[in-house]
């Protein structure tokens, strides 16, 4: 018995740990298979705040992760809590105009309280909604997105996505039709549905990174607005033909939006409509198609304005 | 396909783990059954209720919850026959008290094992709680104030190998809530009882310890090397001697990043952490010395993760444990990503029939403790940085200081009472989590005198009465709470009631708006081994540590009942 157990001892003690030796660095990602039309894509919804001190580490982590793996698309979700909370204006506990920008939306709280995402700690997000449960398990921390992207994006291509964003004669100069094509690349069993929303890039003002206050922070992929319900537009289900094509059009006027989002604020605890002044050049269109039963994202595409 | 392939796989893993539960019941039910038609074997068991209605109040940032009550409730029971124990808990949270995480919702049956010992063998199949020394590179266990159930679920070996040597082993993987974390535990660890096995007769006692751990996580990663195989070891000696106790373990823990993209996250530095104590006690008097510091030695059961859900090893906290509320508003928790701190603990019991000690004695306690930073942070390793802090650097960032006596004394027959007089320093920017500058560090002063007279045979009551005196030691951009007060009065009959109300009060706050009494008043009832409680009040928001572990616990208004029997 003794030796066996010294045996057993020796294998645990030396086969056991992995010291690693610089440099750490190692290794390429594969690239992409772009032959064909459409490419499997996936959603990282990052929920934030601009008080959430620790929030900056995962913006930075999504960044890398947009850089390494181009067929990812990021969405910062600012719910309604205490680390979205705008400061008041105050010239004495405030002189420095600290955190005046709001950055809530109805969609994003609606996300938020339903995911319960803030309410368990931030920063957090979710990897096309997988796992999602009322225990939490769709919540991931940012150092599991990385590895959830790679899963991801190897699963089998369901539906490709295409948006089109055009502009006629006839319109207001901040006006636009949106249309999603959707199509179905294998026959599939499933009710699904899409949803449309409004992201901006690079906004700057003040965020609490780590130990600082930066007031030249960029804030990217930004929540801005949905044009579909929270939950979404029907697609198409339950059977679904390969081959079939969904339309969904919308049209926006990005200053009824921003009207829309200002008014909203002002029904906020601490809200003053201070969430306005948007960059038409740094707004784009996520649309993505989610599965009804399970919430999980199965296709998603992000387009600029800008790019038309 | 891809679709009902995973649904497949999901409703595989339920029914696999419903039928696991099943079968155990079934199991422990055919044992239990058995056993007592033949008139043998025992079982224990022990039950908790704690309900909680949760009503919104916007003066103290309480929420209301959309159930309106909330519940949070377990059964225990533990059969044992000769060498067999066989043990399960029922757990129900439908759904968590606001201070637990969320995560916790629903029913189940997470913790069932059973025990078997034969020829020296201690075999444990199922769940179990383990700690190897003082937690350094591993602890798994309850603690329920905290919402914090680690517990391991696989193989555990317990073994005497020889005279004053024993053994354990196991491999497993530890709770996450109702699931289990990625990581596959391994560890042994062996303790030696040096007198006992080498036939020494000597007053001086030796005992050795040593621990391995290795945690197995699966992971890939585009641009950085990942360990898959995270290796901890710990040594320890414990040298007891008359009235002398010396205690020190050394931990080590090998590189173990999380799983970024980004460099500055990826910190492949091993880690480290010791303890040292010395104690001198004799009749009447002791003293404690203690020193310890940590330096990135936190071990996770997923790499990934955050949350003390996750947390696999423990720092033993350097500050006194306080009891009493206003002493415990500035708590001090562990940090074991990088501390250094000592405590000093005297005690003293003056004599009776002298001045000072009058006719029963008076019984003294001093402490001390003060915990800061590392020289530079925690060590950090990578292509573009290596950083080592210094060993020892008491000019660091001041984390916590306590330094407070208490004196415990009773008078008469009817009367004694409790004093403490405290001095706490608290860097509330860097324990929870703040930006510095915005609430600074808060010094307070704190005096507690708790009075407890006996009226009559079964009859007391007792009167506590606290003050707390805060300042902020630097400006800062916010404004701590200030002052506060604090009164209760307990009645208690024994041996079936006590009745008890409270009030907190935050009479310095800045800001005349949260001037606020936080009232509670409770009753209990206590029967046998059962007892029952009921209360209805305002609580504050704030931080809850047991033993340098803590959790935010939110501001709440609302009855409660609670309920604890056992058998």
């Amino acid at each position: 018995m003794k030796r066996i157990i010294s045996l057993f001892l020796s294998i645990l003690l030396f086969h056991s740990c992995e010291v690693i030796e610089g440099p750490y660095m190692s290794g390429d990602v594969n690239p992409i298979d772009t032959s064909n039309n459409y490419v499997k894509k996936v959603l990282i919804e990052d929920y934030t705040g601009h008080l959430c001190s620790f929030c900056p580490d995962a913006a930075r982590e999504l960044d890398v992760i947009l850089d390494v793996y181009p067929n990812a698309v990021g969405l910062a979700i600012h719910g309604v809590n205490n680390f979205t909370r705008p400061y008041v204006v105050d010239s004495v506990f405030n002189s420095d105009e600290k955190y005046l920008y709001d950055f809530r939306t109805s969609w994003g709280k609606d996300l938020d309280d339903f995911f319960e995402v803030s309410a368990n700690g931030l920063p957090k997000g979710t990897v096309n909604r997988i796992d999602y449960s009322s225990n939490g398990n769709h919540r991931k921390d940012f150092a599991q997105w990385s590895s959830l992207v790679a899963d991801e994006l190897e699963k089998e291509i369901k539906f490709g996505i295409n948006i089109d964003i055009t502009q006629t004669p006839l319109m207001l100069s901040d006006q636009f039709d949106i249309i999603i094509n959707s199509e179905a690349l294998s026959s599939l069993n499933g009710n699904y549905k899409v949803i449309v929303c409004i992201a901006e890039n690079n906004i700057t003002t003040w965020q609490k990174d780590g130990t600082i206050d930066d007031p030249n922070y960029k804030h990217k992929h930004v929540l801005r607005s949905f044009l579909t319900p929270t939950w979404g537009d029907n697609l198409a289900g339950p059977e679904i033909n390969n081959g079939d094509v969904f339309s969904n059009a919308y049209t926006c006027i990005i200053s009824d939006l921003e009207n829309d989002n200002i008014n909203y604020s002002t029904t906020l605890p601490l809200g003053v409509g201070n969430t306005g002044q948007w960059n038409t050049e740094n707004l784009s269109i996520i649309a993505y198609i989610y599965d009804i039963s399970s919430y999980e994202i199965i296709q998603v595409e992000e387009k600029s304005f800008i790019s038309n | 396909m891809e679709m009902k392939k995973n649904y497949l796989k999901k409703y595989k893993i339920l029914f696999q783990n419903n039928m696991k539960n099943k079968i155990f019941i079934f199991l422990f039910t055919f044992f239990v059954l058995n056993s007592y038609s033949q008139n043998s074997g025992q079982i224990n068991g022990d039950f908790s209720l704690n309900l909680q209605s949760y009503v919104e109040d916007e003066a103290i940032n309480a929420q209301a919850a959309d159930e309106v009550v909330l519940n949070n409730a377990f059964l225990n029971l533990l059969y044992s026959n000769n060498n067999l124990t066989i043990g399960l808990r029922y757990e129900s949270y439908l759904n968590a008290l606001l201070d637990y995480d969320s995560e916790f919702r629903g029913n189940g049956i997470p913790y069932r094992f059973a025990t078997y010992t034969i020829d020296g063998l201690e075999i444990t199949a199922g769940n179990f709680y383990e700690q190897f020394g003082s937690g350094l590179i591993f602890r798994s266990y309850e603690e329920k104030g905290l919402g914090i159930d680690n517990a391991m679920d696989g193989i555990r070996l317990k073994y005497k190998l020889g005279k004053g040597i024993n053994l354990k082993s196991f491999i497993g993987k530890s709770r996450t809530y109702f699931t289990y974390a990625e990581g596959i535990f391994r560890g042994a660890d062996i303790e030696l009882d040096v007198n006992e096995t080498f036939n020494i007769e000597n007053q001086t006692k030796y005992i050795l310890g040593g621990s391995f751990i290795s945690r197995y996580e699966e992971r890939t990663n585009p641009i950085f090397e990942i360990p898959q195989n995270v290796a901890a070891y710990s040594g320890r000696l414990n040298i007891l001697s008359g009235g002398w106790n010396y205690f020190g373990e050394y931990a080590y823990k090998i590189n173990d990043p999380i799983n970024s993209l980004q460099e500055s996250e990826m910190n492949y530095a091993s880690g480290n952490a010791f303890t040292n104590s010395l104690t001198y006690s004799q009749r009447g008097f002791g003293v404690t010395a203690e020193i310890h510091r940590t330096d990135n030695m936190l071990l996770l059961s997923e790499r990934d993760r955050t949350g003390k859900a996750y947390i696999m090893n423990y720092i033993p906290t350097l500050s006194k444990p306080h009891a009493y509320t206003l002493l415990a508003i500035y708590p001090c928790a562990t940090q074991a990503m990088g501390e250094l701190g000592i405590q000093l603990d005297v005690f003293y019991k003056i004599k009776k029939g002298t001045l000072l000690g009058g006719k029963y004695g008076t019984k003294l306690n001093f402490n001390f403790s003060r915990i800061n930073g590392l020289e530079g942070g925690n060590s950090m390793l990578n292509d573009n940085v290596d950083f080592t802090p210094k060993l020892f650097d008491f000019s660091e960032e001041l984390y916590y200081s306590d330094i407070n006596l208490e004196i415990n004394k009773k008078v008469n027959k009817q009367l004694s009472y409790n004093a403490v007089f405290a001095n706490q320093t608290y860097n509330k920017d860097f324990l929870e989590g703040k930006t510095p500058g915005e609430y600074g560090t808060i010094n307070s002063t704190i005096a507690v005198i708790d009075l407890s007279y006996k009226i009559k045979k079964g009859h007391t009551i007792r009167f506590e009465t606290q003050a707390l005196f805060a300042k902020q030691l630097e400006s800062a951009s916010q404004e701590e709470e200030g002052d506060w007060l604090m009164g209760l009065v307990e009645y208690t009959i024994s041996p079936n009631w006590f009745f008890a109300f409270q009030d907190m009060y935050n009479y310095g706050n800045e800001n005349k708006d949260k001037r606020l009494h936080y009232s509670n008043i409770n009753i209990g009832y206590l029967k046998g081994s059962t007892r029952f409680e009921i209360g209805y009040g305002k609580k504050r928001e704030g931080i809850f540590c047991v033993g340098g572990v803590c959790k935010l616990v939110p501001s709440s208004n609302g009855l409660n009942l609670s309920i604890t029997s056992s058998f």
